[in-house]
């Protein structure tokens, strides 16, 4: 109470001073939120690349996705050659042609062969409604749809949806993940096949029929043998593939993160210089006009301990309110975004309450940090000279 | 019983490296507990300086001379630390300015019971005793204002009432009557003579105001940084 009597002794001046903080903490609420998303979408795909490689065709550019067309045979050879567990043959292919790519994760359809892993795949799919895909699927027109996808298309379990020009039934949802999957549609991997081979140019379309056509194939190694190792065997033994194993994901796109992440960095050290400044700077001018209270106080019996503290608590106070309201809009921000994006299927932001949390207490002890300095300078002053002060 | 007892007090300030002022140049001073004394003289003369040694807020220096000696109720207070200082400020003495110097965020009633803080005493208690002092000074329907909104005669019985609270033994008053009109002047002295003689509090002011001496027990005339006269 006694100290927000003290903050609004100078209402403007503490306003402003909550201001700046405010825009640095909303700043870095934002930001941290983008960083979760695509850290959470990185670790999504960190956690699915691990422990298994990808194959490719050589012409295949993104990274972690082959798009570019390959025969099923590969998917085959694959399969034969020592330390080589299971070969799963996928097609993976832009879900809207019409959308073009979305940030934070574009959306994808998949086909694949139920069983094809072998019970290998640990990355954890689970339906929220509905099922998912299995082997008795092949053949028919039916799609399972990550979370984000569902909603987007607003479609629910037994409604038909049109992919691509063709109809599916939509047999089941998936759980939210963060990550790829909410943006994915699954279907039998015949299915995909047929789309796949009709969006080819006309002259590869005659050479390659659909059941041979895959873009992908998912290598699980044998127990012992490394991912490393199956990719090189992989590489000199079958012609115009690439691969990428788990860690070669890790590096390539964790340094993709890592610039991302630093400039969340540079945003909190930048909201930390200026803020911390404008606190430094208010409470300064607060000790200089109370110098005289000041003195006061410590002539009658104030210790400077409890003078430091005082103060200290005031500008606490300051970067506390400061970081609530930055929080809160922030917050506000990263709703509207995100409920703007849903309809497009790109949700950029996720605010986590480790986020909010670390944004108010980053706040509340820059405060802290910033009123130390004026503070001990009052508390150094020599009463004497503090009661003469006008 | 002496309650202040103080021999060879100098206290020299350096403006420059040329220019020092010798503020006091060897003062003795014997006051009795439950004396009220005035101390009187020009500008210049040593008084405040005075003032702020006997209250702990400055510490006297030799500048050439015999070590200084100053005790209080005893106590030898020469080499205390700045925290004993403040601790022995809080708990044994009360103070008194010239221009109030209440604190303007906080009511009559908690600018009274920040003292009572200070000296270690609860919140809710030194509340209640802060109510009890506005009380002896007539105050204790405003206890809820700020200063602002209290004529400076009010805002100077808030102030003996801060200086009250912890009932110290020595009342330290820097010419306190100094921004009142005659008459506001003349109560507030009352009230520091009241406290004086029923409550034994020795009471040391320092005023320009020649009338007081109708009010103490004894007047000390310094000059150039010593004591002229002493006489009661």
């Amino acid at each position: 109470m006694r100290l927000l009597r003290q903050l609004t002794r100078r209402k403007l001046r503490t306003t402003l001073t909550i201001l700046g903080i405010t825009i640095g903490i909303w700043a870095l609420v934002v930001f941290s939120s983008m960083a979760n998303k695509i850290n959470a979408l990185v670790e999504g795909g960190s956690q699915y690349f691990a422990g298994k490689v990808l194959v490719t065709d050589a012409s295949s550019i993104g990274v972690g996705i082959g798009t570019s067309p390959m025969n099923r045979e590969v998917a085959d050879q694959i399969a034969e050659l020592d330390g080589v567990a299971a070969a799963a043959p996928e097609i993976q292919m832009i879900y809207d042609p019409e959308a073009g790519g979305a940030f934070g994760g574009a959306e994808t359809l998949l086909g694949a062969v139920t069983g094809a892993d072998k019970g290998l795949e640990t990355f954890p799919i689970r339906a929220i409604q509905g099922r998912l895909i299995t082997l008795e699927d092949e053949g028919s027109h039916v799609v399972v749809l990550g979370s984000d996808l569902a909603r987007k298309e607003a479609v629910s379990i037994g409604d038909t949806l049109e992919i691509r020009g063709e109809d599916f039934e939509v047999v089941g949802i998936l759980e939210p993940t963060l990550t790829a999957p909410d943006t994915t549609a699954w279907v039998p991997l015949a299915a995909a096949q047929e789309l796949f081979h009709a969006s080819l140019p006309a002259p590869i379309q005659e050479a390659i029929s659909a059941d041979e056509l895959i873009s992908q194939v998912v290598v699980y190694p044998d127990v012992g043998v490394t991912e490393g190792d199956v990719a090189a065997r992989i590489e000199t033994e079958i012609d115009n593939v690439s691969t990428l194993t788990g860690a070669e994901f890790d590096e390539q796109i964790g340094s993709a993160t890592a610039i991302f992440n630093a400039i969340i960095i540079g945003v909190a050290v930048i909201s930390l210089v200026v803020g911390g400044l404008s606190v430094i700077n208010t409470m300064a001018m607060s000790v200089a006009e109370r110098t005289r209270e000041i003195g006061v106080k410590r002539a009658i019996g104030g210790a400077r301990g409890r003078i430091v503290r005082e103060l200290v608590a005031e500008a606490a106070l300051i970067g506390f309110i400061g970081g609530l309201i930055g929080l809160g809009l922030g917050a506000v921000v990263v709703v509207l975004a995100n409920e703007a994006g849903r309809d497009s299927g790109t949700i950029l932001f996720d605010l986590t309450v480790g986020t909010a949390i670390f944004a108010v207490a980053f706040s509340t002890i820059l405060g802290i940090v910033a009123g130390i300095i004026p503070a001990w300078h009052a508390a150094r002053l020599d009463p004497v000279e503090a009661l003469r002060y006008e | 019983m002496n309650l202040l007892e103080a021999r060879n007090l100098r206290k020299t300030y350096r403006l420059s490296r040329r220019n020092k002022v010798e503020a006091l140049r060897g003062v003795e001073l014997h006051i009795q507990s439950g004396e009220m004394v005035a101390i009187m003289g020009p500008s210049g003369s040593g008084k405040s300086t005075l003032m702020h040694i006997l209250g702990l807020l400055h510490s006297p220096d030799a500048n050439g001379g015999p070590p200084p000696e100053l005790s209080i109720n005893g106590t030898d207070v020469t080499g205390l630390s700045d925290r004993s200082r403040t601790r022995m400020r809080a708990e044994t003495m009360g103070f008194v300015f010239q221009s109030y110097n209440l604190v303007p965020t906080l009511s009559a009633v908690e600018n009274v019971a920040l003292a009572g803080e200070y000296a270690g005493v609860p919140r809710r208690k030194a509340t209640a005793a802060a109510m009890e002092a506005l009380g002896l000074v007539g105050l204790a329907e405003r206890s809820d204002h700020r200063p602002m909104e209290l004529s400076g005669g009010e805002q100077q019985r808030v102030a003996i009432a801060r200086s009250l609270v912890n009932e110290p033994m020595l009342l330290l008053a820097d010419e306190p009557t100094g921004n009142l009109d005659t008459a506001t002047g003349h109560e507030v002295l009352q009230l520091l003579q009241r406290f004086n003689r029923e409550r034994g509090q020795t009471l040391v002011l320092v005023t320009h105001d020649h009338e007081v001496g109708d009010f103490t027990d004894r007047i000390i005339h310094m000059r150039d940084g010593l004591i002229e006269t002493s006489a009661g």
